[in-house]
């Protein structure tokens, strides 16, 4: 007697083009309807368990109950944004009285990078980490992936939520996982000759970062064994399409991306069409708010994002503040009813830029810049490209009191104050005071020197 | 297989796991069913069934 075939899916599952066809293509009136049902359920959970929202809501004189249609939802539960979770974070760490759960419920936690200023504390239960991972498959299934797949993780893992999802996503998929973390840029290199995986997790610029060395040392990795690149972290192929171009080449394979928010969700899975992502509406609901007014935009129209995660249990982000700008479509030919945002991320609210893989936001280098003795108030951020990665330069007048001696021990004080609160090396320049552009209204401050193609379209 | 005969048979595994929760006195059993379980609310919760936000909350009416 013979056993039968062993198998991950089904053949009529491992035939679908849809991780899920019935939700990914559910008309929205379905989705809407579901939608309003989870909201509810999320005011009356996060009014009852956290003392964050039951204080918001009593401060609006609102009750979960007042919520009755998603209107109701986007009107009247205020926007809540990151800074309000790190100061509440700060007063009484890790979480402040942000957690819904009994820390023991706590399975695993992550960090932000800390760009703004101080990392937000990010804890998922174990069915956040479940559903968070879930949302990378959607992509991974639209770009092609399945689990005979072998992925590469060429990331060092540390805290950061966007590899840690990638990682329980693929595992949810079933593919077989590889981690590179702790290598350097030749041993990502040799492991994927050896190892031969065939879908690669990384940050974009990280991605062309391997494949310049590679040629460095001789090595075509377009011929590789890779098929799939998968990247989230900074703007990757489907806001940039001149990068997906570069790394479709370097690579010899199809480049992917989701758009993720650390705190959130993987939130919106990169669309099979390459032009843009769709929000996962099975984990997130999201609407569009114009930043100045606070009312809703229309669809087509460009807007803040605005979303409620059905992951955060451990810590729920209702109406949350991202702080991304995007042009939202409720329709797509690739036939999902998920809004997508064309071009994923347009620009954001905050003027962020991302070097190497690492949001740097202007407030935060201005923040360090204002405290250095002998800094002026003129200085500019360079933003360049070279060699597969942003960078930034910082540019700053010292004040006129400074001997030009005493210019180059500033300008290394700014860079190592700059790496201790960000993460990311800058290269700060001192230049003769009164050589900066002077303006008479709000002062230009990030100089974009990137090519076009390689900006964020608002940007550009 | 129809989605609400799929979610009917999902529902009907919960309660069979409730049933073997209630009883169950080994903590890795225990553990193995509610992951279970988390997996089966969530099979539902993406069938666009009614379901609450976590798999505890329901556990009053169904353990």
């Amino acid at each position: 007697m013979t056993s039968p075939p062993l198998a991950t899916l089904s053949p009529e599952s491992a035939g679908s083009p849809f991780w899920n066809k019935l939700t990914e293509t559910m008309p929205r009136e379905k989705l809407d309807a579901l939608h309003l049902q989870r909201v509810q359920a999320l005011c009356h959970y996060a009014y009852e368990h956290t003392r964050f929202y039951r204080r918001k809501f009593d401060a609006a004189g609102l009750r979960p109950s007042d919520i009755r249609t998603l209107e109701d939802f986007k009107r009247k539960v205020p926007v809540t944004d990151k800074s309000e979770f790190i100061h509440l974070q700060q007063e009484r760490p890790p979480y402040g009285d942000t957690l819904a759960l009994p820390m023991d419920f706590v399975a695993h936690h992550c960090e932000t990078s800390g760009t703004t200023g101080v990392p937000l504390a990010i804890p998922y239960s174990m069915v956040d980490s479940v559903r968070y991972g879930e949302s990378w498959v959607y992509g991974f299934w639209g770009l092609g992936i399945r689990p005979s797949d072998t992925f590469y993780f060429a990331f060092g893992w540390g805290n950061f939520a966007g590899f840690w999802s990638a990682y329980w996503g693929a595992r949810r998929l079933g593919c077989r996982v590889i981690s590179g973390g702790g290598l350097d840029t030749k041993g990502h290199i040799q492991a994927i000759q050896r190892m031969k995986p065939t879908v690669l997790i990384s940050t974009p610029t990280f991605a062309l970062r391997i494949a310049q060395v590679a040629r460095d040392m001789g090595v075509d990795l377009s011929q590789s064994s890779i098929k799939y690149t998968y990247h989230a972290g900074e703007p990757g192929p489907t806001a940039l399409p001149g990068m997906r171009e570069q790394i479709e080449k370097a690579w010899g394979a199809k480049a992917g991306e989701l758009l993720g928010i650390a705190e959130v969700d993987a939130i919106a899975p990169g669309c099979p069409l390459g032009d843009g992502v769709h929000v996962n509406e099975m984990n997130v609901f999201s609407w569009s708010m114009d930043p100045e007014s606070g009312g809703e935009v229309a669809d087509g129209e460009i807007g803040e994002n605005i979303v409620t995660g059905y992951a955060n249990t451990a810590q729920p982000l209702l109406n949350y503040r991202t702080h991304d700008l995007v042009r939202r479509r409720s329709a797509c030919s690739c036939a999902r009813t998920w809004a997508k945002f064309e071009g994923a991320v347009l620009g954001r609210t905050d003027f962020m830029v991302t070097v190497r893989g690492t949001n740097v936001y202007q407030t935060a280098v201005e923040n360090i810049l204002n405290q250095i003795e002998g800094v002026s108030m003129h200085y500019e951020l360079v933003l360049t490209h070279e060699n597969g990665n942003d960078g930034m330069t910082v540019r700053f007048e010292p004040e006129p009191s400074v001997t030009p001696e005493k210019w180059d021990a500033i300008a290394k004080d700014a860079g190592e104050r700059i790496h201790q609160a960000l993460h990311v090396r800058l290269n700060v320049v001192p230049v003769a005071p009164v050589t900066l552009p002077r303006f008479e209204l709000k002062t230009k401050r990030i100089i974009d020197q990137r090519p076009k193609e390689l900006r964020r379209a608002l940007d550009r | 297989m129809e989605t609400q005969d799929q979610a009917k048979l999902l529902r009907h595994a919960r309660e069979l796991i409730a049933q073997a929760l209630a009883g169950s006195e080994l903590p890795q059993i225990e553990a193995i069913l509610r992951n279970a379980d988390m997996e089966l609310h969530w099979a539902l919760w993406n069938l666009g069934e009614p379901v609450a936000l976590r798999p505890e909350l329901e556990y009053r009416t169904t353990r």
